[in-house]
Parts: C-alpha cells; sequence; structure tokens
C-alpha cells in the first residue's frame, strides 16, 4: 500500500508529498502505520532513497487524548482510530490539519484553542448547577479533547482569531450549566465567538471523536436566554 | 512573589499549579503537550473516598487499613491516613469545581465497588473519571492563567536540575517549538511526570511517560524508593500498538473472570477466593492469571446492555473499536499488562525529595501505595500529592537561598545537544527503547527470579555501554536523543532494586523466594553515584512516616 504524506521539516518552510511503501500488518491503525513506516526498518520513501523520519504526536493510542488528528484521505480523524481495514483503494494520503501552523510534518500547535477559552475566561469556577441540568450532557460535552477536529471541518472556523468553534461552545455549555452565576456572561461571549457566525454545517458532530452533540449545547445555550 | 516551577501537567501537576496560586504563588506549568494528552485522561475507574454518606460501616480508618494491607506493609501510616483523612475534602473539591461525576436521582455522586477494599467507596465518572478530572482541572487551572498566576509553557521537555550543594534551584528545559535549552530558575521545583511505562514499551499508558525525569534526577543525586514493585493490571486486551485497559469498574459492576477447560466455563477466582473473587487486588488476580498461561476473559454481557450502556460505556466502545467484541453477547479476553508504578522518586512526608526545594508529586513519586496500589487510590494521591506539595512550598517561611549561576552548565549542555544534531547517522535511539522493552518485559514479569533478573542486568549494561558510544538521528525530536541515557539508568536502577529484594511481597514475586520475609518489611531506596548503584532497606522510616 502506498502512504502520501504532506510533510514539512520545520514552522514555515515548504511543504512537500513524500510516498511511502507499507508493507506492514493489514489490521493496523493509521498510527501503527506512520509507527511501522518510522522504526520498522532504515526509512525510505517509495523509491528506496533514504529520508528522514516522520514527526507526529501521539499518547494514549485509544481515541482519547486527540493528539493524533490529521487528515487521513481528506478526513480530519484520529490516526489511532482510522483502520486501513476502512480505507477504500491502494493508497492513503495524509497531511496535517490546515488550520493549525505546522510545527513539523504532522505536528501542529493548537494552542489557540487554549488560548481563545483563556482569553473568554471559560471556567466554571465553582459549581452552582441550574435547576434543569442535562447531567449526561454535562458528561458528554466535558469529554472534549480539544483535538480541533471539528474546527478543521468547520466551514466557519478559519484561524480562530474571531469565531472559535465547537470545541468552545462545547466549554461555553459546560459552564453555563454547571454555574448558574456564570450563565449570563458566557452567553455574551458565546453569542460573540461563535452563535453570530456558525452556519449549522454540523460537520464539528459527524468528526467528533468523543461524538459530542454539539447542537444540543448550542440549543440549550440557547434556551438559557428565556 | 515565590516562583515555583511544575514538570508536567496531568492532575498531579495541575492540582499542585491551583492549590500553589490560591495560595499566592506563581507558578510555571511545562509541559510539551497539553493536559488533555496527560496519562491521566486514562484513568477509569474512580476515586477513593469516605464521606459522611457513603456505605454504612465505612470509615476513613477502613480505608486507611485496606490501603495498607493492599500495600503489604510498605505504605507508612502517617503518609497513608493523610491520604485517606483527605479523601472526602478532595472529592467535595472535584465537585466544587464542576468534575461531572456520575450521579443518582438526587445528584449524589455515586459509588462502585473496587478490588481489595473492605466497602465500596470508590467515586467515578462513567468509565472515564480521569478524563473528566482533567476537564474540570485545566478549566479552574485556565482561571488562574487569566490572572496571571499560573504561565503554561507547552513543547517545554525537562532536560535537568539546577542542583548546587543539594540544593535545587530551578531547571533546564528544552523547548521544541523554539528548538532550545534554557535555564528557568525557580525557588521550588516539582516533578509530576507520571510513570515510566514506555519504558516497557506495550502497556495501557501513555506514549509520553517514560521515566525520564527520574532517571535523570537519579543520576543528579535524587534518591529512588521500591521500584521493583511494578503493578500489572489483570485485564487488559491486546491490540497491534498498546494494551487496552478494561477498567476495574468492569469488575466493580460485577464482571466476571474465567478460563476455559474441557468445554465448560471454570471461574477460578470465585472458586479458590469466594464470591468476591474477581476483586482481590491486583496483584493476586495477576499471578492467577499468569500462572493460568492465557485463556482467560471478563464477561460482563449477562449484566446487560442498559447497564453497560448507562454505567461503563468507554468499555464497551473501546472493545468494538479496537477488539471487535460487542460486550453485551460475549466475553472479553484479557491479560495483565504493565500498568501502574508504586516505585519512583523517594520523599519525604511533604513531598520534597533528598535536595532540598526539589518535590515529586502524582506517580512519580513513590509514596502511599507500598508493594500494591488498590484502584481508586492513584487519583486520590496525585491531587493530594499535589496539594501537599503546594501547601509544604507556601509555608516556608524562609527566604529561599540566591540562585548560583549555572550559565556555564547551560552552556555546555546546548554546546552537547549541537553536537548530538551535527551527524549524519540514520540511527533511531527508538531502536534502543525498543530493545530496552523487550527486556523488561521478559525480565521484569509478574514472577522474577535470580538468574533471570541478572540476565535483565546483563542486557542493560550492554545497551548503557553503546548508548553513549553512538551517534543517533538528528531528524527525531532531541529530547528522545538526550533521554536515552537516563531511561537506561533507570532500567538498570529497576532490576537492581529488583535483585535485592529477596522475598515475595505483593507485585514483586520471586520464585526463587517465594515466602514474605519480615525481615525486608522496609522500602527499598536506591542511590546512584558516578555509575555505581547502591541500594539499601529504610529500616529507619526515613522517608514515609
Amino acid at each position: 500500500m502506498k502512504v502520501r504524506i504532506l510533510r514539512q521539516q520545520f514552522p514555515g518552510s515548504a511543504p512537500y508529498w513524500e510516498t511511502f511503501e507499507y508493507d506492514g500488518p493489514e489490521d493496523n491503525s493509521v498510527a501503527g502505520v506512520l509507527d511501522y513506516l518510522n522504526y520498522h526498518d532504515d526509512i525510505v520513501d517509495a523509491d528506496g532513497k533514504r529520508t528522514t523520519r516522520i514527526g507526529w504526536e501521539c499518547s494514549c493510542l485509544q481515541g482519547i487524548c486527540g493528539a493524533c488528528a490529521m487528515v487521513i484521505d481528506g478526513q480530519p480523524a484520529l490516526a489511532c482510530e482510522t483502520f486501513l481495514r476502512d480505507i477504500q483503494g491502494k493508497e492513503i494520503t495524509i497531511r496535517p490539519l490546515q488550520k493549525f501552523p505546522v510545527i513539523h510534518d504532522l505536528v501542529v500547535d493548537r494552542s489557540s484553542i487554549h488560548e481563545n477559552l483563556k482569553q473568554a475566561d471559560v471556567c466554571i469556577g465553582e459549581y452552582r448547577p441550574s435547576a434543569d441540568a442535562d447531567h449526561a450532557h454535562q458528561y458528554a460535552a466535558a469529554k472534549c479533547l480539544k483535538c480541533g477536529l471539528c474546527l478543521e471541518v468547520c466551514p466557519n472556523y478559519v484561524n480562530g482569531e474571531t469565531f472559535f468553534g465547537a470545541a468552545f461552545a462545547n466549554d461555553c455549555y459546560l459552564v453555563a450549566s454547571r454555574n448558574r452565576a456564570e450563565d449570563r456572561r458566557i452567553r455574551t461571549v458565546y453569542a460573540e465567538h461563535f452563535a453570530k457566525t456558525c452556519s449549522k454545517s454540523l460537520s464539528c458532530m459527524e468528526v467528533c471523536p468523543m461524538k459530542i452533540p454539539t447542537l444540543a449545547s448550542m440549543a440549550k445555550l440557547n434556551r438559557m436566554k428565556r | 512573589m515565590k516562583h515555583v516551577l511544575i514538570i508536567g501537567s496531568g492532575i498531579s501537576g495541575m492540582a499542585c499549579a491551583v492549590r500553589c496560586a490560591e495560595r499566592g504563588l506563581r507558578v510555571t506549568l511545562a509541559s510539551p503537550f497539553p493536559s488533555e494528552r496527560s496519562q491521566s485522561v486514562m484513568a477509569a475507574g474512580g476515586i477513593n473516598a469516605v464521606l459522611p454518606e457513603g456505605e454504612p460501616g465505612d470509615s476513613v480508618s477502613s480505608h486507611v487499613e485496606d490501603t495498607l494491607k493492599g500495600g503489604c506493609g510498605l505504605g507508612g501510616e502517617r503518609a497513608v491516613t493523610g491520604l485517606c483523612e483527605h479523601g472526602g475534602e478532595i472529592l467535595r473539591y472535584l465537585e466544587g469545581i464542576g468534575t461531572v461525576f456520575s450521579v443518582d436521582g438526587h445528584g449524589r455522586p455515586l459509588r462502585r465497588a473496587f478490588g481489595g477494599q473492605s466497602h465500596k467507596r470508590t467515586y467515578y465518572c462513567g468509565a472515564s473519571t480521569g478524563k473528566q478530572i482533567v476537564s474540570a482541572l485545566v478549566m479552574e487551572a485556565r482561571r488562574f492563567e487569566a490572572a496571571g498566576l499560573i504561565e503554561r509553557r507547552l513543547w517545554c521537555c525537562f532536560h535537568s536540575a539546577l542542583i548546587e550543594d543539594g540544593v535545587c534551584h530551578g531547571a533546564m528545559l528544552f523547548d521544541e517549538a523554539r528548538g532550545g535549552l534554557e535555564a528557568v530558575y525557580a525557588d521550588a521545583v516539582v516533578i509530576a511526570t507520571g510513570g515510566q511505562n514506555a519504558m516497557f514499551g506495550k502497556t495501557t499508558g501513555s506514549t509520553q511517560c517514560d521515566g525520564y525525569a527520574a532517571g535523570k534526577l537519579f543520576m543528579q543525586g535524587a534518591e529512588l524508593k521500591n521500584l521493583e514493585f511494578i503493578q500489572y493490571h489483570p485485564t487488559t486486551l491486546e491490540t497491534p500498538q498498546k494494551r487496552m485497559l478494561i477498567s476495574e469498574a468492569a469488575r466493580g459492576e460485577g464482571g466476571r473472570l474465567f478460563t476455559r477447560a474441557d468445554g465448560r466455563n471454570i471461574y477460578f477466582m470465585e472458586e479458590k477466593y469466594g464470591p468476591g473473587g474477581n476483586l482481590m487486588t491486583r496483584d493476586v488476580v495477576s499471578r492467577e492469571i499468569d500462572a493460568l498461561g492465557g485463556n482467560v476473559f471478563l464477561d460482563i454481557s449477562f449484566l446487560g446492555k442498559d447497564a453497560i450502556d448507562e454505567r461503563l460505556p468507554e468499555v464497551r466502545d473501546l472493545c468494538a473499536k479496537y477488539g471487535g467484541i460487542d460486550v453485551t453477547r460475549e466475553p472479553i479476553p484479557v491479560e495483565p499488562s504493565v500498568h501502574f508504578f508504586m516505585g519512583g522518586l523517594a520523599v519525604r512526608l511533604n513531598h520534597e525529595t533528598n535536595i532540598r526545594n526539589l518535590f515529586a508529586v502524582g506517580e512519580c513519586a513513590s509514596m502511599y501505595h507500598g508493594a500494591n496500589r488498590l484502584g481508586g487510590n492513584s487519583l486520590l494521591a496525585a491531587i493530594y500529592s499535589g496539594n501537599v506539595a503546594a501547601d509544604e512550598i507556601a509555608s516556608r517561611k524562609e527566604e529561599a537561598p540566591a540562585h548560583p549561576d549555572f550559565s556555564g552548565v547551560l552552556e555546555h549542555e546546548k554546546a552537547r545537544l549541537a553536537e548530538s544534531r551535527d551527524t549524519q547517522s540514520q540511527f533511531p535511539v527508538m531502536y534502543i527503547r525498543d530493545m530496552l522493552a523487550e527486556t523488561m518485559q521478559k525480565r521484569l514479569g509478574i514472577v522474577r527470579d535470580e538468574a533471570n533478573l541478572m540476565k535483565g542486568v546483563d542486557d542493560i549494561d550492554y545497551y548503557l555501554s553503546i548508548a553513549g558510544r553512538l551517534n543517533y538521528d538528528p531528524n527525531v525530536m532531541p529530547y528522545f536523543n538526550y533521554s536515552l541515557t537516563a531511561i537506561l539508568t533507570l532500567a538498570r536502577a529497576t532490576v537492581t532494586c529488583a535483585l535485592s529484594r529477596r522475598e515475595s511481597r505483593g507485585a514483586h514475586w520471586r520464585s526463587d523466594f517465594p515466602e514474605t520475609d519480615e525481615a525486608q518489611r522496609s522500602a527499598t531506596i536506591i542511590k546512584y553515584d558516578g555509575g555505581k548503584y547502591s541500594v539499601r532497606l529504610d529500616e529507619e522510616r526515613a522517608y514515609e512516616s
């Protein structure tokens, strides 16, 4: 199987495609493929020429930390839970998330997600639940990995300068629902950095590895207005 | 204002950072990646606490007793009492910062039974308790970041501590984004880097937790403790890349272990230990599974789809995704895997190491768990230890000594790094890491003996002998290259400790010394001095009481 990877040596350098030949186990995940290419033997491209090892980020390898988010065959996904058995054809293309600055190869800097939440001061502070709190939805929203897949796929999210995307909306819901004293302030920043721009394509929900129903977060935040 | 440098931003690092900030200290929280990537998010089952509304008959003293008994007499009574006494307060704190616990119809947190415990006292958030606590602590830390008291430094890897005359003055950090080494001075340094899972290759843990910080500090004079006590979690699912943890919650909710022989299912734990057999302590269950040599399954299907969907959705999803197993209809094939390290940096009750102003918290510190940890005590210890270290640092009245000038050391280390990058070698350090993992898995299994451990010493000594002579691939993260020797040194220290404990106790089981020897009922302490490893038993209990 051919594996085409969009690579970049360092921040700001020119990206380039490189193709590898993968002959490892067929039941591997894409994370397993990257590991195999890097360390099964000396690393060479599909023409047998020596090349550099592929940079990528991983931690849990079981879909609960969000480190290995990347774009696989055009689809934003976690490499550790995308399996070769689900890939059509004899070639995979892998590239880094495009909405974030590339550090090296498939490693990107997603710190803007955190910075935006900090800037808008999205914090629970003290637990003062609303009377009609939806516990199951709070549990789901708190599982957000901050992996950035929802932002990568979002047609409204550009670079996080004004519109902060679904990860922001879910944290806003979590704060507003778990501290009723904060709901008014949070709804203001939510309106400013999410609601007024979101065109509700809902593609964020399709790619979310935690299957967070962001639409429910939006509906619940809207309902709090009444 | 005092400045505290915390290395590692999982639960213990964040708990320490938040507590320091609450006490008015300025914190730098350094880690390569955000907290969401930490191993803490993988803690599944729950957190132990005794609350007034808990199970009738339960008490803090029962929790202390269970923890000491589970630790086979090596946990310090004062330390464990402090931990358990604060369980209720910590649970209330976590609720107070908005952790989404699983709750009953009145909003009260739910409890489940966990291994080796006389009462049901493990509070939980489905089977993703660690993740939910991380989410709440991230928000709480964010509050102090916005207020300017906590500064997060991402892409920063620990390099070494700045130590002079037995006092720590800060640390050298390697910034992967800027590509440089820098000295960060601080009045106190707190190490919160987790266990050394990656030293064993495929485990239940994060690839990021490799034990480098403990190994490097050991080489710089910090003492290590109880390294031979390595917890094998009895129920993990084998996959090509890692061992997936099947949370103890599955057995806490009623799951049963069995093996198959002559066409029938044999519930071996229940047959040997009675109705509570499935919830014996992890060391006991792992040994029983190991003795069967495989062919062991965990069945939760009889709990029914509704109960599984409600209480164990993460177990359901994990098995479906990585094993193609429908847990509502079929059993899960399980085997033990390296999961947790009871050993680590030796710390006193206040979580300070033998080096002044150098603290360690969470899994990288050896405390509370003795020879075997109870499920639900690691999350509790992560938060409690972070709090203890923060309180100690904040309460110290004396002025920290002026920082010596480490610029010469910094320049020297920078030159060494530059030299290591100035090479055309293709040799990846990961090859030696892989060989080390194979050695550790083979030589430090559930059951050990002297001959096997000696082979481990020989292997690691060989890796150490070549580690300094090879030129490494300059295209991988420099961290991987500069961290190798310290990881190997920690591995060597671990095997040395396992050799020196000539008895069987808790997670350390020697087939050549199968009895427990009360004369060895003390922690193992190991010290490094210029390539020499010296081991002693802490008979004076200098570290945990």
